[in-house]
C-alpha cells in the first residue's frame, strides 16, 4: 500500500453532458504521481487540468479509463468511498474559499474534519500548522481581515491540517500579487516536502512552473510532451516581440548569438561564470533582469546544441534516428531553392561535424 | 477539546442583521398563533363558565338546545321524573332568558343580561352564591349581579359598594341588586345576574313556571353518572336529554368552536400565524444557504457529507426555533393581560400551553428547514474548482 502511487491515471476520457449534447473534455489521459513529487499541471483555459484535478480529487467520476487514488479506484465508486478519498485529500481553492463567519482557527479545524485522531490534541495541530504558515497571531480573527495572501495562506493551513498524502491546489495564485503568489507556491512546496505529500497543481501562471518536479501539460484535453508547449509558446512569444518591437528582438537576438559565441568559446560554463555574466549584462548593457534571464536561456540553448551530452553520446541509440532527421532535413532545405550547390553541402558538413553528427550522406566524400 | 464546531450557529450568528430580522419575524409568527391559540382557548373556557360553576353530576336539557344563550324549554314535570332512579339524591329546576338591563348611571342604554333562576332551598350555586345571597333572593325582586360582566352594564358593582342595595332596571322592572358573584364574559355572554326562581318569573311573566331550561341532578356520593344517565335515558321518554357534565360541556364549546365561525376564524388565525411563521423561516434559512453555496460546496469537496450539511441547516432551524420563541413568548404573556382586562375573557399562559406552542414552533422551523435542504441537494462540489 505504501510503495503504491498516490495517484494513477489510465486511459481517463472524460465528456460534460450527455447523448448529442456531449462535449468530450479529457482524451485517454495517462499519468501516476509519486508521493512526495510536486507535478503542475499546465496549459490554457478550457484544456481540461480543472476537469482533470476534479478527478483525481474524487468529486467526479470519468466516463471511461481508470482513476487511481490512494489506491482507491473512483470510477463507478460508491459515494462512501468518494467521500472516504475526499476526507484524506487537501485541497487549496482558487480563491481560499474559507468560512467567513469562522474564525481562521476554526476554519483550519474544519480541515480536521471528523478525525478521531484529531479530538485532544487538535488545538495543538491547529496552533502549529498556523503558525507553519505564519499565521499564528491571527487564529481568532474572521477572514475578512486578512489580505488575499494571508487568506490564501490560511486556506493552506486548512488543507495541511489533516497531514494529507496528497495535495490538490487549483490556481493557488490567480487572486494574489506576484509576491504573494510566490510566496504560496514556496509555502506548498515547503511543506509538500516535509510531509512528503504528492501535490498536484494546475495553473497557468508561468511564474511558478519552476517549483515543479514534473510538468503536465494539456492541451484541448489531450497530455502534450513539455518540448511542443515550449516551443510553440515561445516561438509565439517571439513571433510577438519580432511583430510589435523588432528593434529590441534584434537587439536581444544579437547579444545572445554574441555571447554565446564568446562566452561559450571555451566549451566549459561554470556557475560563477554565469552570475558574472549576469552582473555584466545588468550593469554594463543596461538590461532589464528579466532580459538577461532571457538572453542567458538563448545562449544557453545554442550552447546546449554544442554539448556533446545533448544530442551526443549518451542517448545515441535513441537519437540516432534524429540525427538522421536532423541531417536529411538540412539537405532538403538547402535543395529547396531547386538546387544543392557547393556552398550549401560545405556549411551543412561543418554543422554536421561541430554537432558530431554521422550521416550516410557524408560517407561517400 | 475541539469537537465538531456548531457551524450552523457560527453561520447564523455571523450575520446579525439577517439573525435579528429572522428572529423578529418567528416572534411575531408565534405572538400570532399564541394570541389566536389563546383567544380559541378562552373562547371555550369561558363558554362553559356557568357549566363549570354550577353543582350537578347529571343534567337534563331539552334536544333542541345547542347552547346555553338561547336554550330551549322543556316540561318541568320530565326533571322531576329523575329523583325516582336509584342513585339520584335531588334536582334542580333553573331558568333561564336574556333579560334586558339598563345602565343604572345612564337610564337610556339598554343591553343583554344573561339571568338565572332557581329555587335558592335547592343545590346548584353553592360555588356562586353565598349562603347569605341564598337567603336574599327568596326574599320578593332581590337580584344578584356578576361584578366581572362588560363595563357597559354600568358602575353597577361600584355603586352597590358605596350605597348598598338599590333598585335596578331589568325588563323594566325595579328589582332590588341584593349582591354581588363573580364569574365573567363569554364570546356570548356579556354579564349575567342570579336570582331566584319565583323572582325569574316576575322579572319574565310571560314564562311558564312549568318549563324550564336546565335541569340539575344531583346524585347520592358514590354513585356513577354514567350509570344513572343510561338508566334515566331508558326509563323517561325521549323529549330531554341527559347529559354528563363533561357532555353538557363538549356540546357548548362544539357550538361555538364548529357551529359558528368565531372558533372557525381563530384556528384559521393561528393556521396564517404557522403559515407566516413558515414562510419567514424558510426564506431565512433558503437565503442563508444560497449564500453559502460555494462555502458548502467547499466542505463537501473536502469530504463533509450531505447528512453533516443538512445538520447545520436544521441546526440552524432549531437555533432559530428557541431564539423567536422566546420573544414571541413574552410579548404574547403581555398581550394576553392587556386583553384580559380589556375583555374579561379568560387569556392566560400556563407551562404546558408554553410546551405545545415551542413545539409548534420547532415543527414550524424544522420543515421549513427541511424545505430548505433541497437547496443544498443540488450543491455540486466538483464545481468549487
Amino acid at each position: 500500500m505504501t510503495d503504491e502511487m498516490p495517484v494513477t491515471l489510465e486511459g481517463v476520457s472524460y465528456l460534460y453532458g450527455k447523448g448529442a449534447l456531449s462535449k468530450q473534455i479529457l482524451y485517454d489521459i495517462n499519468a501516476a504521481i509519486q508521493a512526495g513529487e510536486i507535478v503542475i499541471l499546465t496549459g490554457p483555459s478550457g484544456s481540461g487540468k480543472t476537469t482533470l484535478l476534479t478527478l483525481m480529487g474524487a468529486l467526479r467520476s470519468a466516463q471511461q479509463g481508470s482513476v487511481k487514488v490512494l489506491g482507491h479506484e473512483l470510477n463507478r465508486a460508491r459515494d462512501r468511498t468518494l467521500v472516504r478519498v475526499r476526507r484524506q485529500i487537501g485541497y487549496i481553492f482558487q480563491s481560499h474559499n474559507l468560512l467567513e463567519s469562522l474564525t481562521i482557527g476554526q476554519n483550519v479545524q474544519m480541515g480536521l474534519k471528523l478525525d478521531p485522531a484529531g479530538g485532544r490534541n487538535a488545538r495543538q495541530r491547529i496552533a502549529d500548522v498556523l503558525d507553519r504558515v505564519g499565521l499564528g497571531e491571527h487564529i481568532h480573527k474572521h477572514p475578512g481581515q486578512l489580505s488575499g495572501g494571508q487568506k490564501q495562506r490560511a486556506g493552506i493551513a486548512r488543507a495541511l491540517v489533516n497531514r494529507p498524502r496528497i495535495i490538490l491546489a487549483d490556481e493557488p495564485t490567480a487572486s494574489l500579487d506576484k509576491q504573494s503568489g510566490r510566496d504560496v507556491v514556496e509555502l506548498i512546496q515547503e511543506l509538500a516536502r516535509e510531509d512528503g505529500a504528492a501535490v498536484v497543481l494546475v495553473t497557468h501562471d508561468n511564474r511558478i512552473l519552476d517549483i515543479a518536479d514534473r510538468i503536465l501539460h494539456l492541451e484541448d484535453g489531450h497530455m502534450k510532451p513539455l518540448g511542443e508547449a515550449v516551443a510553440e509558446g515561445a516561438s509565439r512569444m517571439l513571433n510577438l516581440l519580432g511583430k510589435h518591437e523588432p528593434g529590441t528582438a534584434s537587439y536581444l537576438a544579437a547579444f545572445s548569438f554574441a555571447l554565446a559565441r564568446v562566452a561559450h568559446a571555451d566549451d566549459v560554463v561554470t556557475d560563477s561564470e554565469r552570475a558574472q555574466m549576469r552582473r555584466i549584462l545588468h550593469d554594463v548593457a543596461h538590461l532589464e533582469t528579466s532580459e538577461v534571464e532571457f538572453i542567458m536561456e538563448l545562449s544557453m540553448m545554442q550552447h546546449r546544441a554544442h554539448d556533446s551530452s545533448g544530442m551526443g553520446a549518451e542517448h545515441n541509440a535513441l537519437l540516432a534516428e534524429r540525427q538522421d532527421h536532423f541531417v536529411e532535413s538540412l539537405f532538403t532545405i538547402a535543395g529547396a531553392d531547386g538546387e544543392v550547390d557547393d556552398v550549401e553541402v560545405a556549411e551543412i558538413r561543418r554543422i554536421a561535424a561541430e554537432f558530431g553528427l554521422q550521416h550516410s550522406r557524408f560517407a561517400g566524400n | 477539546m475541539a469537537r465538531l464546531l456548531p457551524l450552523g450557529w457560527l453561520q447564523l450568528k455571523h450575520q446579525k442583521l439577517r439573525l435579528f430580522a429572522a428572529i423578529m419575524g418567528i416572534a411575531f409568527a408565534v405572538i400570532l398563533i399564541t394570541v389566536q391559540l389563546g383567544f380559541s382557548k378562552a373562547l371555550t373556557v369561558s363558554a362553559v363558565r356557568y357549566h363549570s360553576a354550577m353543582d350537578y353530576e347529571l343534567v337534563m336539557v331539552s334536544p333542541k338546545t345547542t347552547y346555553l344563550v338561547s336554550t330551549k324549554q322543556f316540561p318541568r314535570s320530565r326533571l322531576y321524573q329523575a329523583p325516582g332512579f336509584e342513585g339520584v339524591d335531588g334536582v334542580t329546576a333553573v331558568y333561564t332568558q336574556q333579560g334586558s338591563w339598563r345602565d343604572p348611571a345612564d337610564r337610556t342604554s339598554a343591553r343583554n343580561i344573561f339571568a338565572i333562576g332557581f329555587n335558592p332551598s335547592q343545590r346548584g350555586f353553592a360555588r356562586l352564591l353565598t349562603p347569605a345571597q341564598h337567603e336574599l333572593i327568596k326574599l320578593p325582586d332581590r337580584i344578584i349581579f356578576d361584578r366581572r360582566g362588560r363595563p357597559e352594564y354600568g358602575p353597577v358593582a361600584a355603586l352597590f359598594e358605596s350605597n348598598g342595595p338599590y333598585e335596578v332596571d331589568i325588563n323594566d322592572r325595579m328589582p332590588i341588586l341584593a349582591g354581588l358573584y363573580s364569574l365573567g364574559t363569554s364570546f356570548g355572554l356579556d354579564g349575567g345576574v342570579i336570582t331566584s326562581d319565583l323572582n325569574f318569573l316576575r322579572a319574565f311573566p310571560k314564562r311558564d313556571k312549568s318549563s324550564i331550561d336546565i335541569g340539575l341532578i344531583h346524585l347520592q356520593p358514590g354513585a356513577d353518572p354514567q350509570q344513572v344517565q343510561r338508566e334515566i335515558i331508558a326509563g323517561i321518554p325521549r323529549d330531554v336529554r341527559v347529559l354528563t357534565r363533561e357532555e353538557f360541556k363538549t356540546q357548548e364549546i362544539d357550538h361555538w368552536s364548529k357551529t359558528t365561525p368565531i372558533g372557525y376564524i381563530f384556528t384559521f388565525g393561528a393556521i396564517m400565524g404557522l403559515v407566516v411563521g413558515f414562510i419567514i423561516v424558510y426564506q431565512i434559512l433558503f437565503a442563508d444557504v444560497q449564500d453559502h453555496v460555494r462555502e458548502y460546496a467547499t466542505l463537501k469537496a473536502m469530504g463533509y457529507t450531505h447528512g453533516y450539511l443538512r445538520g447545520v441547516v436544521l441546526q440552524q432551524s432549531v437555533v432559530l426555533a428557541v431564539l423567536g420563541f422566546i420573544p414571541g413568548i413574552a410579548v404574547s404573556i403581555l398581550v394576553f393581560g392587556k386583553a384580559a382586562e380589556a375583555t374579561g375573557l379568560p387569556l392566560s399562559m400556563n407551562l404546558r400551553s408554553a410546551g405545545f406552542l415551542f413545539l409548534l414552533t420547532l415543527f414550524m422551523c424544522a420543515s421549513s428547514g427541511i424545505l430548505a435542504l433541497r437547496k443544498l441537494r443540488s450543491i455540486d462540489p466538483a464545481e468549487v474548482f
